[in-house]
């Protein structure tokens, strides 16, 4: 198969992942932070290993600030319930993911909604500044859209919520291990990751790095400190961690920032953003083919295309494209936002996502087959 | 002379640990026993000056408990 649905998880893991996953299965079966035996020691050691990797990888302010959460929409989740109270003031961009959207009219319904150009990120900026007020206590936003890629400008975003004292968030599931992120430098004060999609790590696996604190807790029940109290408290990072952590998962997560730190993010960046320019140029050459963005560019967008045929629905050029053995994601990505702004809320679009295992090849073929159906 | 103090979090004991560890004290990590009395959690072990290991961890922003 031919996968290019890699913003929905990446096909491919690599072999250092999966033998940490199984290290950990063999090894590192104890629970984390609740015994005194060597194993469990042994084990949260291990854990605090890869937090402090991921700290210094995204440039948190120190493992204690990293948590590990089920997925990237739990750790979102954590941030708007854990700051977020029905009469506060949030901003959010146009291109959200339901994982930014559903818990936050969950939270409030007092928020604003940024539009985002998809050339011009000045123009962002002011919409974002515009659309803030002095009631306003958070924005979260995401970092590239996992419906056209398009990278929004968080360093500057984050500039402008710390010169207003206003919480920055960035949801970080597509550009997490994809493009270069620091924490401390882009004035990010809490950052949600979906390690099974840029970090090459197992599904089920989410992490929450917060350089500020959470108000209140959102899940609560055992995390192996104080349990003669039956209050919690949102500190990182077991505040969050309620119930067992999944150790293989972050085993897995550890193998994966070493992997891309291994390729180097900028090279892997380089790669997967250069087989969708390809791609992009095939596609317009193509007969009756409709894209919805510029042609990518470094820094502007995230390798992620979208894309429809003439007088055909998203998802059936996506059963066709998977008859012949090539794998993408059609229909509305869980992004209402998204598709609102392109107008394809009636078609949904088909996606294409590479990682750093494909190929111009597979490419090509990607093309042929679309030309083949356009026939 | 060996000296225990609790930490609560076995995240910040293992970085209490690594504090002390980095400025030459021989220290490790164990579950807190009832001589702590208080709930449960971690405590970082040591042998050294007390007050000295005490001052590195709470200038690094750890909130612990008494030396034992």
């Amino acid at each position: 198969m031919i996968y290019l649905d890699n913003a929905a998880t990446t096909g491919i893991k690599p072999p250092e992942v999966k033998a940490a996953v199984n290290n950990a299965m063999k090894n590192y079966c104890a629970n984390p932070g609740r015994g005194g035996h060597k194993r469990s020691v042994m084990t949260s050691t291990a854990v605090y290993d890869v937090r402090l990797k991921l700290s210094d990888f995204f440039g948190g302010a120190g493992g204690e600030k990293v948590a590990f959460t089920a997925n990237c929409t739990h750790a979102i989740n954590f941030v708007i319930k854990g700051l977020v109270k029905p009469n506060d003031h949030v901003v959010v961009s146009e291109l959200e993911h339901n994982a930014v959207m559903r818990p936050l009219l969950s939270a409030t319904d007092n928020f604003s909604v940024f539009e985002v150009s998809l050339d011009d990120d000045n123009k962002t900026l002011e919409n974002l500044i515009s659309a803030i007020n002095d009631k306003t206590k958070l924005v979260i936003c995401t970092a590239a859209s996992n419906v056209i890629g398009k990278i929004l400008p968080i360093k500057e975003i984050g500039e402008i919520c710390r010169e207003r004292g206003i919480y920055f968030a960035v949801d970080a599931a597509q550009g997490g291990g994809v493009i270069p992120i620091d924490m401390l430098k882009m004035n990010i004060d809490f950052l949600c990751i979906a390690p099974h999609k840029g970090l090459y790590a197992p599904m089920g696996t989410g992490v929450l790095i917060a350089n500020k604190e959470l108000e209140r807790t959102v899940i609560e029940g055992g995390n192996g400190i104080d349990s003669l109290s039956l209050i919690q408290r949102p500190d990182m990072p077991e505040g969050i961690e309620s119930g067992t952590v999944s150790v293989p998962g972050i085993m897995g997560i550890g193998a994966g920032v070493d992997f891309v730190k291994k390729l180097g993010i900028k090279q892997i960046y380089r790669h997967e953003l250069n087989l969708v320019k390809y791609l992009y140029d095939g596609l317009e050459k193509a007969e009756g083919v409709i894209l919805y963005a510029p042609k990518p560019t470094e820094n502007q967008y995230a390798p992620v295309i979208s894309f429809n045929l003439e007088n055909k629905n998203s998802e059936e050029t996506a059963i066709y494209l998977n008859e012949k053995g090539i794998a993408v994601r059609a229909g509305y990505h869980c992004s209402f936002a998204a598709h609102n702004k392109l107008n394809t809320t009636n078609t949904g679009t088909v996606r294409v996502s590479p990682c750093v295992f494909n190929t111009f090849d597979e490419i090509s073929k990607f093309i042929y087959y679309i030309k083949k159906m356009q026939k | 002379m060996m000296h225990k103090i609790p930490i609560g979090s076995i995240t910040y004991a293992i970085k209490a640990r690594d504090i002390l560890r980095k400025s030459g004290f021989k220290a490790s990590v164990e579950r807190k026993t009832a001589e702590y009395k208080s709930g449960c959690g971690y405590a970082v072990v040591f042998e050294g000056d007390g007050q000295k290991a005490k001052e590195l961890i709470t200038s690094a922003g750890i909130k612990s408990g008494e030396i034992i």
